[in-house]
């Protein structure tokens, strides 16, 4: 079975059933209940996080893993007793992304990742000391300068 | 917005289910306990604003606003021109 909804950015989007990802809290400060993952941009890591219900709402997502080599999600504990998710092992993970008209200013958002397990999805608070809100996705990170 | 003044111990009650407990204050510090429903989600303050503007800022984004095709991440030990190979 399928699901088409609208949206402002690429028209008229048919997608299966299956791949509706349920939000049962929305995403922090911008709602929406349910969404999906869209692949405009094969090959470059960028997924859009789209809305099935609001045609306006859409995020640019990418795994932290992907461009975060150190990359790791501690879940707060009020977020670890809301979505009943005590490790992030098996979920699919997501951060936010922060699109520039330069590239190389692009930043993820490692400080408040999605959460996405058995059609559910959660953006929860990663308690690791090292997440920045604003991390560049395409510059050498400051330890594994160090490091290297 | 209502004001009230508790002492260590006591306890604010909002609606039937969430309690917040003052559980003890310290010089400028109060340590606070909250009790709620698992479904209310509850964040620290300056947490909540600085994602909800990353959120935000990332979903002004534009259709075209993603790099079309990928990126190298750049290396900075990568030399302009690499030294000859002996063979």
């Amino acid at each position: 079975m399928s699901v088409t909804f609208q949206s402002i950015r690429f028209g008229t989007v048919e997608i299966e059933a299956q791949d509706v990802i349920e939000f049962p809290f929305g995403l922090i400060g911008l709602g929406g209940l349910r969404y999906t993952l869209i692949d405009r941009n094969p090959g470059t890591g960028f997924l859009w996080l789209h809305a099935v219900d609001d045609p306006a709402l859409a995020l640019p997502v990418v795994s932290p893993f992907q461009f975060f080599s150190t990359f790791s999600l501690q879940i707060a504990p009020e977020d670890r007793e809301r979505t009943g998710i005590e490790d992030a092992t098996g979920a699919q993970l997501y951060v936010t992304v922060r699109a520039t008209p330069n590239p190389l200013d692009i930043t993820a958002n490692l400080r408040a990742p999605l959460v996405i397990q058995e059609g559910r999805g959660y953006q929860v608070i990663n308690t690791n000391e090292d997440a920045p809100l604003q991390a560049p996705l395409f510059a050498l990170p400051a330890q594994s300068r160090i490091a290297s | 917005m209502l004001i009230l003044t508790r002492r260590p111990g006591e306890r604010v009650v909002i609606g039937d289910e969430i309690l917040v407990t003052v559980m003890g204050v310290s010089g400028h510090t109060v340590r606070l306990g909250i009790a709620a429903p698992s479904g209310v989600p509850i964040y620290r303050e300056e947490i909540w604003l600085a994602v909800k503007e990353e959120n935000r800022a990332a979903a002004a984004a534009a259709a075209d606003a993603l790099p079309a095709a990928p990126l190298e991440t750049p290396t900075e030990d990568s030399p302009e021109d690499p030294p000859p190979v002996d063979s």
